[in-house]
């Protein structure tokens, strides 16, 4: 061995002394790398996936042929609200986050998130809040006022019992999670990228969550004034928000949650246009077309989101003027997803196309969202938007956006970036098989609601009469979500199966574009073992004559690199904190309290002691890994 | 294998404590998302308020000027106090740090006597009207921040009295600044808000 060899090996072996986790259950729930956390956040995501979907099958199961009696009117309530609320909170949110996690790091080429201990507390809130949900729906208390739970069909008056006030504080758990999330990744990306990643080489990936995650800051402080200011108190406490005798209003809280419920939409759908992006530069085997003009259209549609929430409202009998303002804006948004489609088209266009399974997933998704954008344009009118106001052509809709515009797009992200996570490569046929299945039993389901709609079957009815005519039509949806639901076992089978071989993949099976592929698949807990310096915004496509690594970091302690935000120029090494069992502390006792206080607000009290209990634990300083002044 | 060419970082500062570190951002995103918190129950307070012609309702005395206006001035002043502590922790000085967050939990505490005090005044609750529902859910919520934020102080005056401190907690106290200058700011048009509120927009 020659001598840089021996001292990269030694090198090596520090660094992984000092990220190791530790071991045991205690260690487990103390871990704080940005693997293990993105790892969790998407393994429960995709738990909830699933017990969403099965609700989803039981709402197609009644509605299968007119006068059903499978689900009664009172569970159907339920069943609608959990899917809904499933589906939004407990996976799209989580599962966009966790992908994040994992991924930012790896490809601003750092070592961890800019707040490790944050990072864990925010995935023990997102578990508690998902478990809070379900464990008080089985024991009586399940919600029954939709996902966006609208007074006063969901006030006190209205709505009795607990299940309302679960669903609301669900809600806080869940924001207080992405919150963490965002605040840790703006300043991971902002402050913590390689030196040479200046603003114009960031990967459109990590610019996607950038945009995600400022919105995030800004819309999701409304969602908790709705559910858990206005609603709770109002059903725990006696305030009158939403309350008309004593001068509330209750179309103040669908302005205040849809200030929120839409950009909630793009804070779904933005990370999943850079999973487009991504897949589409590597099996394009070429730049991205047109970067500056994806990024700036990013941008636009992160601040044209928030100005779109009364389109949901259209129907409230609010001022015309004011509703025509939304409209305008509603049809803009279409504009910069345009942009969007146009640059990627072109890459497509003058690429090399290399059609793996990701690929499938992508164009599944160009196909479904492009409709689903197209009823978008058409709701945004408001004489069309009254007519189909809550009837399932809405359901359609949202549908081909949702599934279409993020579940497509993450699908082809999991088959894109599951050789990194797990060091194994999925089945490519078996990839594509599952996505036939769910793109046609996609199709299967929702097109006939969007007729079903215009016919005037209205959404959160639990039966129909056989003399309307839904019948064949809602026969057909049925018979479409079970061959989705077979597409995901197709898709479970691949992810089972291919778990239980050996490693095989190697560091760069895509012949990738961005720095996650320079490091081993699984990466080793700090990541790289010299962070690299990028000169392009593909540095995998440089010439590997010129590729220049970081030297000089401590390996004795969790160091990392602080650069500028515009230029990315090094300007200082900090150390991260390491694995501690008090994030998880603080999240059990603060979840302990907010799950009581839906019985009685003096357990917010109960939340504050337990939670600074568990922060004076977690701030205490310890000697080990301390910085000398 | 390592590349030929590399760039090396020995030489940088170990740490900084300045409005560059990571910290500081994650502060100033959190007190971003408090800020939106606060604005959407502003926004709330006057779109109320707007679509009612008696504000406070008949019988229901608005809140008074006198107190909560003469309380703007300790909570201006321990803002300062939060200045030099930062300084301190910039300049690694124990006894400035100590004085400044000490003076800081003081004139914060002179505040929150005088608010309580106040608050005995008030013959509605949250329970009377949407009125008293918005000035108890605004002030419940920024005291509660308040709080938050002294008793977290109260923990670095601790951890730095015992001689505990190294480069994090002074970042600690560095960033610690920027939250109270928050509440203090935020606090502003929110008193604005709930007292004048009342005599501003619309007449009795």
């Amino acid at each position: 061995m020659t001598s840089t060899q021996v001292s990269e090996e030694t090198n090596r072996q520090a660094l992984e002394r000092t990220w190791a986790s530790p071991r045991g259950l205690l260690g487990w729930l103390s871990m704080a790398t940005h693997q293990a956390i993105g790892r969790r956040y998407i393994f429960t995501a995709f738990f909830f996936l699933l017990v969403g979907g099965v609700e989803a099958l039981m709402m197609r199961m009644q509605l299968a042929k007119p006068d059903n009696t499978f689900l009664g009117p009172a569970r159907y309530n339920q069943i609608f609200t959990m899917h809904g609320t499933t589906m939004m909170f407990l996976f799209a949110v989580p599962v966009m986050e966790g992908m994040a996690i994992y991924l930012v790091p790896l490809m601003v080429g750092t070592r961890n998130v800019a707040f490790p201990r944050l990072n864990a507390f925010g995935y023990w809130m997102y578990l508690f809040g998902g478990i809070f949900l379900y464990a008080m729906a089985f024991t009586a208390a399940a919600p029954d006022a939709g996902w966006f739970a609208y007074p006063p069909l969901a006030g006190p008056q209205f709505s009795p019992g607990k299940g309302v006030d679960t669903w609301a504080q669900m809600i806080t758990y869940t924001e207080i999670s992405a919150l963490c999330v965002a605040v840790e990744l703006i300043a991971t990306i902002l402050r913590m990228r390689v030196p040479g990643m200046a603003l114009n080489r960031i990967p459109l990936y990590c610019w996607s969550m950038l945009i995600q995650s400022f919105m995030v800051v800004f819309a999701m402080p409304a969602v908790m004034v709705a559910s858990t200011v206005m609603l709770l108190n109002d059903r725990t406490i006696g305030t009158h928000f939403v309350n008309p005798w004593e001068g509330g209003d209750p179309l103040l809280y669908q302005h205040v949650f849809r200030f929120f419920g839409h950009p909630e939409v793009y804070i779904i759908f933005i990370p999943a246009l850079g999973f487009v992006s991504s897949i589409l530069e590597v099996n394009s085997r070429r730049p991205i077309f047109g970067y500056p003009a994806v990024v700036l259209s990013q941008v636009a549609t992160g601040f044209i989101a928030f100005g779109l929430w009364v389109h949901h409202m259209f129907a409230t009998g609010l001022p015309q003027i004011g509703e025509a303002y939304f409209t305008a804006a509603s049809m803009m948004i279409a504009v910069t997803s345009g942009i969007q489609i146009f640059c990627w088209l072109a890459t497509l266009w003058s690429g090399r196309l290399r059609m793996t399974s990701a690929m499938y997933f992508v164009f599944g998704f160009v196909f479904i969202f492009v409709l689903g954008g197209m009823t978008g344009v058409m709701l945004a009118s408001i004489p069309l938007d009254l007519q189909s106001h809550d009837t399932y052509f809405v359901v359609a809709h949202f549908h081909y956006v949702l599934i279409g515009g993020a579940l497509f797009p993450l699908f082809g992200a999991f088959h894109h970036w599951f050789p990194k996570i797990t060091g194994r490569m999925l089945n490519e046929r078996m990839g594509k098989i599952s996505f036939w299945l769910l793109f046609i039993g996609f199709n299967v389901t929702f097109f006939p609601m969007h007729i079903l709609g215009l016919n005037g079957m209205t959404r959160r009815i639990y039966t129909y009469p056989a003399e309307l005519g839904w019948g064949d039509a809602n026969l057909i949806a049925t018979c479409g979500a079970f061959v989705i639901a077979v597409g995901g076992l197709v898709f479970i089978a691949n992810a089972a199966a291919t778990l239980r071989r050996p490693a095989d993949a190697e560091a760069d099976p895509w012949n990738g574009s961005t720095l996650e592929w320079a490091t081993s698949s699984p990466p080793p807990p700090y990541n790289f073992a010299y962070p690299p310096v990028v000169s392009s915004l593909t540095p995998m496509w440089t010439d590997p004559q010129l590729r220049t690594v970081v030297t000089g970091m401590n390996t004795d302690r969790r160091e990392v690199l602080i650069t500028g935000v515009t230029e990315g120029e090094p300007q200082f090494r900090t150390v991260l904190p390491g694995p501690s069992i008090w994030p998880f502390i603080s999240a059990l006792g603060i979840g302990i309290g907010f799950a009581g206080s839906v019985f009685a607000f003096s357990w917010y009290f109960v939340a504050s002691a337990l939670g600074t209990i568990g922060m004076v634990g977690w701030f205490w300083p310890r000697s080990s890994g301390r910085l000398k002044s | 294998m390592t590349p030929a060419r590399t760039l090396d970082v020995s030489g940088l500062p170990d740490y900084e404590i300045s409005s560059r570190a990571p910290l500081w951002l994650g502060q100033l995103l959190m007190a971003c998302i408090e800020g939106s918190l606060f604005c959407a129950l502003i926004a709330m307070y006057f779109y109320l308020r707007l679509s009612i012609d008696i504000w406070p309702p008949s019988g229901i005395e608005p809140p008074r000027l006198t107190m909560p206006s003469l309380a703007l001035i300790p909570l201006i002043l321990s803002a300062a106090g939060s200045y030099v502590a930062s300084e301190g922790a910039k300049q690694n000085n124990t006894r400035k740090m100590v004085v400044g967050l000490a003076a800081n939990v003081l004139l914060a505490l002179f505040f929150l006597a005088l608010r309580f005090l106040e608050w005995r005044t008030f013959n509605f609750t949250w329970q009377t009207d949407i009125h008293g529902t918005l000035v108890w859910t605004i002030l419940f919520l920024h005291t509660f921040d308040v709080i938050a934020d002294l008793l977290m102080t109260v923990i670095l005056i601790s951890i730095i009295a015992f001689g505990k401190h190294g480069p994090q907690q002074r970042l600690g106290v560095h960033v610690d600044s920027v939250v109270w200058y928050f509440l203090v700011l935020i606090w502003i048009p929110l008193y604005v808000t709930i007292y004048w509120g009342p005599h501003l927009v619309g007449s009795r």
